[in-house]
């Protein structure tokens, strides 16, 4: 029997991804190490997060400065459904994603039918009043002393695998997005929005679609973050360097890029515990200059910086074949080059 | 009745000090077609700004104002020569100029928190709590203040963009810069005098904000979005249309204190912001282009 893929899913990416997802799914049982353990566990978390943040930052160019509000509701209502109904798990997550995702159309859905930053400016809103009105909702949040959980024995342990298997999907999801027939559809939205209507394209249904996904996916990563820890409060879920970190992931990964978020999550988690870590005072300014820095030298970060150093290496591979530059031009041509290869 | 006397006062009394604040975000956004999202960082500097030299040299805050604003005047040509002037325009240089102003945004607040901490600070003068008796109610002589100098501010921008040869080009420029070079408008050169503009008069709003209220490094955050509400409400860059707009934005928070509970008057602003976005995406009065 031959397995039929779709047209625009390169065979020998999706193998690799499934490789990398075998490696990792395996690595605990070799190296047996707790710490590490659970700080992969968290990046994958984190990965998860940055590439649901990025399908709507990224692929339709709506940046949210206010993510955290659909983090902490997806965590306190699978927290409340875990306490009161007793749901497994998984049932638990999907559900805080679902609510998670519904809250982000309820804002989202007129904001996003404006051009320009109005829905950028309305996430900040969003974020400070999501957060104000659950920190003083004690009787869903429980208020500035927070929830907790009942915690089973290895459960901390396992968990590890779910977080892996969330990531791998939103990765796939990201793949999906951007490679399939609607991911041109997402293009066309998001470089204008009035000759994507003209030629078919339901921005309105869309957008929305997106953004559902994109809430509740961070709100399954709530949820998980809930389980995890066991323990959450408002402050923390609903924190506003909560949203600013997913913002980070994805410029420095490459905003708009397919995997170039993850990579973001990965460096960022490392530079958070290496450095973030000694210096916790400086930890919005480290945060604010590497904006700066990624926006002004490589606005596709990494991936941005691989596709050039590619670029120069193997310019027959790279994307868009061959181009012939002269040469004084170089500078000038291949900055908006950069940007139309997202 | 007495007490919606004293209410409406006071929104009026504040409406002065949001639209001022509310004019730099919206000049900006007029003319460059950027949200400087670095609007409520520069709020933020110029409360501490005022703060500091009251508190270590003595000045007084309206006197210091001149001062604070045109420092922050040069900040913000230093911005844009710096770094937003180095984006390219159009729709991917709107996301790029968002999350740049951003970050500029988050290295402010911890300048900010590493020279002041993150306490809360108070401005407080010889006659932060003299207050006159105006038809039975009484009226804070530093709330009049702000409200008068507010006022003056607006009125001297609506000259300058009216009357003066610099505002009318800043008035060309947003309505269309292609057309401002070929009759030899220095188009850059009136995008970094904009950009600094708007910054100085958001250092102003925050220094006149700070004589009014308590504030911290993460002060800025909820004023960004009261001035985006008056933007948004008030269309851009009109001097009436932001008045009446800072009016509404005031009556509703200060009215809304009477029917919800105080620490939900902060999600007023934003309600606000989404009911208007969806009945009148336009501004309350349709787009204008500065005037």
């Amino acid at each position: 029997m031959k397995l039929r893929l779709a047209p625009w899913i390169r065979p020998r990416e999706a193998v690799g991804l499934l490789i990398v997802c075998a490696v990792l799914a395996l690595a605990p049982l070799l190296h047996g190490n707790v710490y590490r353990h659970n700080l992969l566990t968290l990046t994958f978390i984190g990965i998860a997060a940055a590439l649901a943040w990025n399908w709507l930052g990224g692929y339709l160019g709506q940046v949210s400065f206010g993510h955290a509000a659909m983090f902490g509701i997806g965590g306190f209502v699978t927290a409340r459904v875990e306490l009161s109904l007793g749901l497994p798990l998984v049932p638990a997550w999907i559900v805080g994603g679902v609510v998670a995702g519904l809250f982000a159309l309820i804002w989202g859905h007129p904001t996003l039918r404006l051009r320009g930053p109005y829905f950028s400016i309305a996430t900040i809103g969003v974020g400070e009043a999501t957060r104000l009105v659950a920190t003083y909702w004690d009787s869903f949040t429980g208020g500035s002393s927070g929830l907790s959980l009942p915690m089973q024995g290895n459960l901390k342990y396992t968990m590890y695998w779910y977080a892996l298997v969330l990531a791998a999907l939103a990765l796939g999801a990201s793949y999906a997005l951007r490679r399939s027939p609607m991911g041109l559809a997402l293009l066309a939205i998001k470089s204008d929005v009035d000759a994507a209507s003209d030629v078919g394209v339901s921005a309105t249904r869309l957008q929305d679609l997106v953004l559902f996904l994109s809430g509740s996916t961070i709100g399954v990563c709530g949820g998980f973050y809930a389980s995890y820890f066991s323990y959450i409060e408002p402050g923390d879920m609903f924190g506003f360097d909560r949203s600013i970190s997913w913002v980070l992931m994805g410029v420095i990964g490459g905003i708009g890029t397919i995997a170039g978020p993850a990579l973001g999550a990965i460096i960022f988690v490392i530079l958070r515990e290496n450095l973030i870590a000694y210096y916790p005072q400086l930890y919005l300014g480290i945060y604010g200059l590497l904006l700066v820095l990624v926006i002004l030298f490589e606005p596709l970060g990494l991936t941005g910086l691989f596709l050039r150093v590619f670029h120069r290496a193997r310019p027959d591979l790279a994307v868009g074949g061959p181009v012939v530059e002269p040469p004084a031009a170089t500078a000038a041509v291949s900055a908006p080059k950069t940007g139309e290869a997202k | 009745m007495e007490r919606f006397f004293e209410l409406l006062i006071a929104a009026v009394l504040l409406a002065g000090l949001y639209s001022t604040m509310a004019y730099g975000l919206g000049l900006i956004y007029g003319v460059l077609r950027i949200v400087n999202l670095n609007h409520g960082g520069m709020i933020m500097a110029g409360a501490y700004a005022g703060w500091y030299l009251h508190h270590a040299l003595g000045i007084d805050p309206y006197v210091s104002l001149l001062l604070v604003t045109a420092v922050a005047f040069g900040v913000g040509i230093v911005i844009y020569r710096g770094l937003v002037h180095r984006l390219p325009r159009g729709a991917a240089g709107g996301v790029q100029s968002l999350l740049l102003l951003f970050g500029v945004w988050l290295i402010v607040r911890n300048v900010a928190y590493l020279l002041f901490t993150g306490n809360d600070q108070t401005l407080r003068t010889s006659y932060s709590t003299k207050a006159i008796a105006v038809g039975g109610a009484l009226l804070s002589v530093n709330r009049i203040a702000v409200f008068g100098v507010a006022v003056a501010i607006l009125a001297i921008l609506h000259l300058v963009l009216t009357r003066t040869y610099v505002g009318k080009a800043i008035r060309a420029v947003a309505q269309n810069p292609d057309s401002c070079t070929l009759v030899g408008i220095p188009v850059e050169r009136i995008y970094a005098l904009t950009f600094g503009l708007g910054t100085g008069l958001a250092a102003a709003a925050g220094l006149l904000g700070s004589t009014l209220f308590p504030f911290n490094p993460s002060f800025g955050a909820a004023e960004l979005l009261k001035s985006f509400v008056v933007v948004v409400l008030g269309g851009l860059g009109s001097v009436a249309g932001t008045a009446i707009a800072a009016l509404i934005l005031a009556l509703v928070e200060v009215f809304a204190i009477l029917v919800i509970p105080a620490y939900l008057t902060a999600a007023v602003g934003f309600v606000l912001l989404v009911l208007v976005l969806v009945v009148r995406p336009g501004g309350l009065f349709g787009q204008r282009v500065l005037g």
